[in-house]
């Protein structure tokens, strides 16, 4: 009798122990470690761990939650987006050129801003879908295309100002918030609507495991394979955006700090780099403990170079406590006690 | 077999090219009678580097050059290799000139010796080499970090917490000024350097690690900061209404900053200076006055005098060149990154506003000539110089005298 009581109970545990996705364990992991990283940080600095550096990490995070997004979608349907550096920056100088030098009653021009970046994901995900590019090879050439595109336009010196509404964005209060604070939770909600609850989402998830399966079963894959390149390069257009209004100004290399961050927020997060597997909640995660430890690294007096090393370090052991193999541990662990 | 075979002919054909460049003449002007010059950018698509080519362009446009010169611009990256590749080829094209930003102070050095052994003048400007064929034309013996310290301190009042905003890691330019700086803060017991960080000479880059230091140093006093300094203002306007005594280089945002009421209210004083890009343009014209003849110059580094404008001293342009001691323009002819160090009226009078942003010449100008008097600059070991020894004035102040004694 007692025995049997046994075997129930640990069938019953089991049963649990898998209804708890590991994108979800994954998830709040890093929330976890973000939550500790902003205490211990206050060992540091006995300014840090404060509501202002909280603030300091929202807004600065804020730019690479919205191209991880992209990134996101992206490498969930198997592929890469090396092209975000330059959308960045042909979303920061439209915005400046077009709008803020001397057009402020032309905000429709942002919309079009942001279709044109759009367009251009679209021609990358040409590329990739139809003439079979791989995807690095392909969005690296058109980062290069576009990059030099403005480098040619602007002649290297991008006019204009941040237009009001980039100003507006993220310089000022909504209920006492910093506003773009209020922006990246709106965004965060849509994005995790999108890519978590959305028939859409579940076809991208379906492609990144199997193409072929998904066309198969009905899943219009064409399509869907070109929407994350637009929804991408958007993004980054948006940041681009959202960068002019917060530094009053775009420069051709405002967007080379994001490549390398959106990939690692994605793969931090717990997505995996081959597609099919990840969480937008973990992106979000990876890319605020980027940014975190950003700022708190910069507060250790180190020289430069440890400093990195240090850096590189605890994103490598967040990467290894964050990996699959750990979690089946974890639930083979809590299967046999 | 078939692989050893094609390993020969590839041999064969590399023997003959460098036979052909070998025995290729060097010519002083090209067939149409053009002096032909080369302008080698390492790398582009900031403000400095734009402006500091467009000068050039627009000079090369200018009477009598727009009819003499061919000006041919290439731009090769931030890797040396693609420099040195860029300029082999332009030695076998037949250059007359090469006006170039360098990318290392010593990887091009053997390539530049072939191109000076060929004819070729090498006239480098901003960053330099040590290889003393060629002509650095640079500010970096002007003492930008020590004057800009000392700056800094006085403004304190020898006392108080600052952060270093520093250039590119690794690169020459960035230590130098760094050194000079510490020389001057190390002296002061009373200033703490707390916190320290590189923001590779960009305006939004600077604001965010200047945002990410005020997290953990809210209480600071003052910023010692290099190119991008335009950010770390905004940083500070950003996590209040507090500004601190600062320094930095030559953008028009911070100029203007520096001479405007309201912020000088919030508590921001200090003084602008660091690197022209007009450095270019002086290269350009000393580089034509050789090749043409009216001047005779060993190769030497030439010191270009340090820009210094401290915030009384900032006055904002109304027309298009800088006349009557104005020295910056306004918010809504220039971005904010805009460099105001391209343009000086004593060297460079032919070019404006417009040249600067656009590299097109001014209409009806004409080329003046340079100043009889070439200044000489310091010996910088390893950034202008080998084997040789700095002077013991390295390091003096030339621009402002300690008001505050340690």
């Amino acid at each position: 009798m007692s025995n049997e009581t046994a075997t129930l109970s640990q069938t019953g545990d089991t049963r649990k122990a898998a209804r708890i996705k590991r994108e979800t364990v994954s998830t709040v992991a890093i929330a976890i470690i973000c939550v500790v990283l902003l205490y211990l940080s206050r060992f540091i600095s006995p300014a840090l761990g404060s509501w202002s550096q909280v603030e300091t990490v929202l807004i600065l995070g804020s730019f690479l939650v919205v191209v991880a997004f992209g990134q996101g979608l992206v490498i969930l349907t198997g592929g890469l987006d090396l092209s975000i550096p330059a959308l960045i920056t042909l979303g920061g100088v439209l915005s400046t050129t077009a709008v803020g030098a001397g057009n402020p009653d032309a905000w429709f021009l942002l919309p079009a801003a942001l279709l044109a970046c759009g367009f251009v994901g679209f021609l990358s995900a040409v590329g990739v879908v139809w003439l079979r590019v791989p995807p690095f090879i392909m969005t690296m050439a058109m980062s290069i295309i576009v990059a030099s595109a403005a480098l040619g336009i602007t002649k290297g010196t991008p006019r204009g100002y941040a237009p009001d509404a980039a100003v507006a964005l993220m310089k000022s209060h909504i209920l006492g918030l910093p506003s773009p604070i209020v922006f990246v939770i709106g965004f965060v909600f849509l994005g995790w609507l999108l890519q978590e609850r959305s028939p859409l989402g579940r076809y991208l998830y379906a492609i990144g495991t199997n193409a072929e399966a998904s066309r198969i079963a009905g899943v219009p894959v064409t399509a869907m394979q070109i929407f994350p390149y637009v929804i991408s390069a958007m993004c980054a257009g948006f940041a681009g955006f959202m960068l002019v209004g917060y530094s009053s100004g775009a420069t051709l290399r405002m967007g080379d700090d994001y490549l390398l961050p959106s990939i690692a927020a994605v793969v931090i997060g717990g997505s995996s780099i081959l597609g099919g597997q990840g969480s937008f909640l973990g992106t979000v995660g990876g890319a605020f403990l980027l940014t975190i430890l950003g700022t708190i690294i910069s507060a250790i007096g180190l020289e430069f170079g440890l400093r990195t090393i240090i850096e590189g370090t605890i994103i490598l052991i967040a990467l290894l406590l964050l990996r699959e193999e750990l979690f089946n541990r974890i639930r083979s662990i809590r299967r046999k006690a | 077999m078939l692989k050893h075979r094609l390993k020969l002919a590839a041999s064969a054909m590399v023997i003959a090219a460098a036979a052909f460049g070998a025995t290729a003449p060097a010519h002083a002007q090209s067939e149409d009678g053009k002096y032909k010059i080369y302008l080698s950018l390492s790398y582009s698509g900031n403000a400095w580097q734009s402006e500091a080519a467009n000068i050039v362009k627009a000079l090369a446009a200018t009477a009598p050059y727009k009819d003499s010169v061919e000006l041919i611009e290439v731009i090769s990256g931030t890797d040396p290799q693609a420099q040195i590749s860029a300029y082999e080829s332009m030695i076998e094209d037949g250059a007359d000139g090469i006006v170039s930003f360098p990318i290392s102070s010593s990887a091009l050095n053997r390539t530049i010796r072939r191109g000076c052994d060929e004819g070729v003048l090498f006239f480098m400007y901003d960053a330099t080499v040590t290889e003393s064929c060629a002509y650095n034309v640079s500010y970096l013996s002007s003492g930008f970090g020590e004057n800009s310290a000392q700056a800094l301190v006085n403004e304190l009042g020898g006392k108080g917490k600052i952060f270093l905003s520093r250039g590119v890691p690794g690169n020459s330019v960035d230590q130098r000024h760094t050194d000079g700086a510490m020389h001057i803060f190390n002296q002061y017991p009373g200033i703490e350097v707390v916190a320290e960080y590189y923001s590779y000479w960009d305006d939004r880059t600077t604001q965010q690690e200047t945002a990410k230091a005020l997290a953990a140093h809210p209480d600071v006093d003052g910023i010692w900061a290099q190119a991008g300094e335009y950010g770390a203002i905004q940083a500070l306007m950003d996590a209040g209404d507090r500004l601190v005594p600062m320094t930095g280089e030559n953008s028009a945002g911070f100029r203007l900053a520096l001479a405007d009421p309201a912020m000088q209210e919030k508590g921001l004083r200090g003084v602008s200076a660091g690197s022209p890009p007009a450095q270019s343009g002086y290269a350009f014209k000393l580089m034509m006055e050789i090749l043409t003849g009216k001047r005779e110059l060993e190769p030497m580094n030439i010191e270009y005098p340090l820009p210094w404008v401290p915030a009384a001293d900032v006055k904002v342009c109304e027309g298009d060149s800088y006349e009557n001691g104005c020295n910056v323009f306004p918010k809504d002819r220039v971005p904010s990154s805009f460099v105001s160090e391209v343009l000086n009226p004593e060297l460079l009078p032919e070019v404006n506003v417009e040249s600067a942003l656009n590299g097109t010449p001014v209409e009806g100008a004409t080329i003046q000539p340079l100043p009889e008097d070439v200044p000489e600059a310091a010996n910088l070991p390893g950034i202008n110089c080998d084997d040789c020894e700095a002077p013991a004035t390295l390091y003096e102040l030339t621009k402002v005298e300690a008001t505050v004694q340690p």
